[in-house]
């Protein structure tokens, strides 16, 4: 049986390079443009049809999507700051839903299944929340890492604690969703490379777990993008109000 | 695996992840979500506006319901009231006309009862005159005498008495 994490693998297609960095343009680039084209080709189909007070189906779909959002969004940074985060995080929500599906579709490949990019997106929203931290509330940001009610002598120990709690949180976002992606896909390739060597009598069994993974996965590429986004929502809401 | 391994994609992963997404939330900042949200945002003042103006609507409707039923129990009322006044007032014209037939009857009754009176005395007159000359006659006869003006008087005016007497009795009976 093949490598199951083999299809993790990425070829270059197209050799580029910008001032040395090396920009070459893999399957996994090509299914973060498909997901990119994707997402703003279903808000632009909306918009070009003319967004109407009485919404068509995937008006409506959009509509329900943004608006839990928008919840979202403002259950935990609160509506004042709300409107100002709502782009990035409804951008980062599709475009994580968007990987995480057209993974699905076989043959393509999985770019949330990467560490490096689930961890670009993890460290920027780290870096992002200190920046909104520090020009929120300048030095006073730094008594996030006290939490209320701790007493005085406790400090010293609370502080590493909180520091290192911080650290892991960028961390533990880009490791759950890479996790989550590359494991459903492992078995589902385990599942059905079994299916595949396997004689009928025996083959359809793994094959019906297939089909039940797959459906697990779809279930799961939702969750995950939820997941990924309320988290978000959790650490900015977090600088902003710090305690 | 090869996420650790392919340490070479790794600066082509990181930029194309960033300008993807920067793309991504540029384009549909810009051309996307203005739109949507705004139609979005019509749709809640439309709606917000529209419960408003049900909530006003009913709450004028309940006023007009309560006016409406106050007036009618008004109407009711007046009409009751108009109803009573003309029963009381029919009453009183039955109980009018009552009384003038009443009285008028028995005007008719006295007048009636004059005029019997008035007849029975004449009649009772004549009778009288009648039974004078009737006695006078029919004594003069019995007794083959010729009375003179004193018993004539005396005994017409007996004759008279019994005679009345006997009418009286027998109109009596």
């Amino acid at each position: 049986m093949e490598n199951p994490l083999h299809h993790f693998e990425l070829h270059p297609l197209v050799h580029l390079s910008l001032m040395g960095f090396d920009i070459s343009i893999n399957e996994g680039v090509v299914a973060m443009w498909v997901a990119l084209a994707v997402v703003f080709g279903l808000f632009m189909l909306v918009v070009k049809n003319g967004v109407r007070l009485i919404p068509g189906k995937l008006q409506s779909v959009l509509e329900m999507a943004l608006e839990f959002v928008r919840d979202m969004v403002e259950e935990f940074i609160g509506k004042e700051e709300a409107p100002k985060y709502f782009p990035f995080i409804v951008t980062l929500f599709f475009f994580i839903l968007a990987c995480n599906l057209i993974g699905m579709i076989p043959g393509s490949y999985t770019i949330t299944s990467q560490l490096v990019v689930t961890g670009t997106f993890a460290g920027f929203i780290f870096v992002m929340t200190l920046f909104i931290g520090f020009s929120k509330h300048g030095l006073k940001f730094l008594s996030i890492l006290v939490p209320p009610g701790v007493p005085k002598v406790m400090i010293p120990v609370m502080i590493p604690i909180e520091f290192i709690s911080m650290l892991a949180r960028p961390i533990s976002l880009a490791v759950r969703l890479f996790a989550n992606m590359t494991a459903g896909h492992t078995i589902l390739f385990v599942l059905f490379s079994l299916s595949m060597s396997a004689s009928l009598m025996v083959g359809w069994m793994p094959f019906g777990f297939t089909v039940i993974i797959n459906g697990l996965e779809l279930a799961i590429a939702f969750i995950q993008a939820y997941i990924f986004t309320i988290l978000t929502c959790v650490y900015i809401g977090d600088v902003i109000h710090l305690h | 695996m090869p996420q650790f391994e392919q340490i070479e994609v790794f600066q082509s992963l990181i930029f194309w992840s960033v300008v993807s997404f920067a793309l991504l939330f540029f384009l549909l900042k810009k051309y996307a979500f203005p739109p949507i949200l705004q139609a979005l945002e019509d749709r809640e003042n439309k709606i917000r506006t529209e419960i408003g103006d049900a909530e006003k609507l009913k709450q004028e409707a309940q006023e007009l319901k309560a006016n409406l039923e106050a007036e009618l129990k008004s109407t009711h009322e007046k009409a009751k009231t108009i109803v009573q006044l003309a029963t009381s007032e029919a009453k009183k014209i039955q109980e009018k006309t009552l009384d003038e037939t009443r009285a008028k009857n028995k005007q008719m009754q006295n007048e009636m009862e004059r005029e019997i009176e008035i007849s029975r005395n004449k009649l009772m007159g004549e009778v009288r005159g009648f039974t004078a000359a009737l006695t006078i006659a029919s004594t003069e006869k019995f007794l083959k005498k010729t009375m003179d003006d004193a018993d004539r008087k005396r005994l017409t005016e007996e004759s008279i008495e019994e005679v009345i007497k006997e009418m009286q009795q027998r109109q009596m009976n």
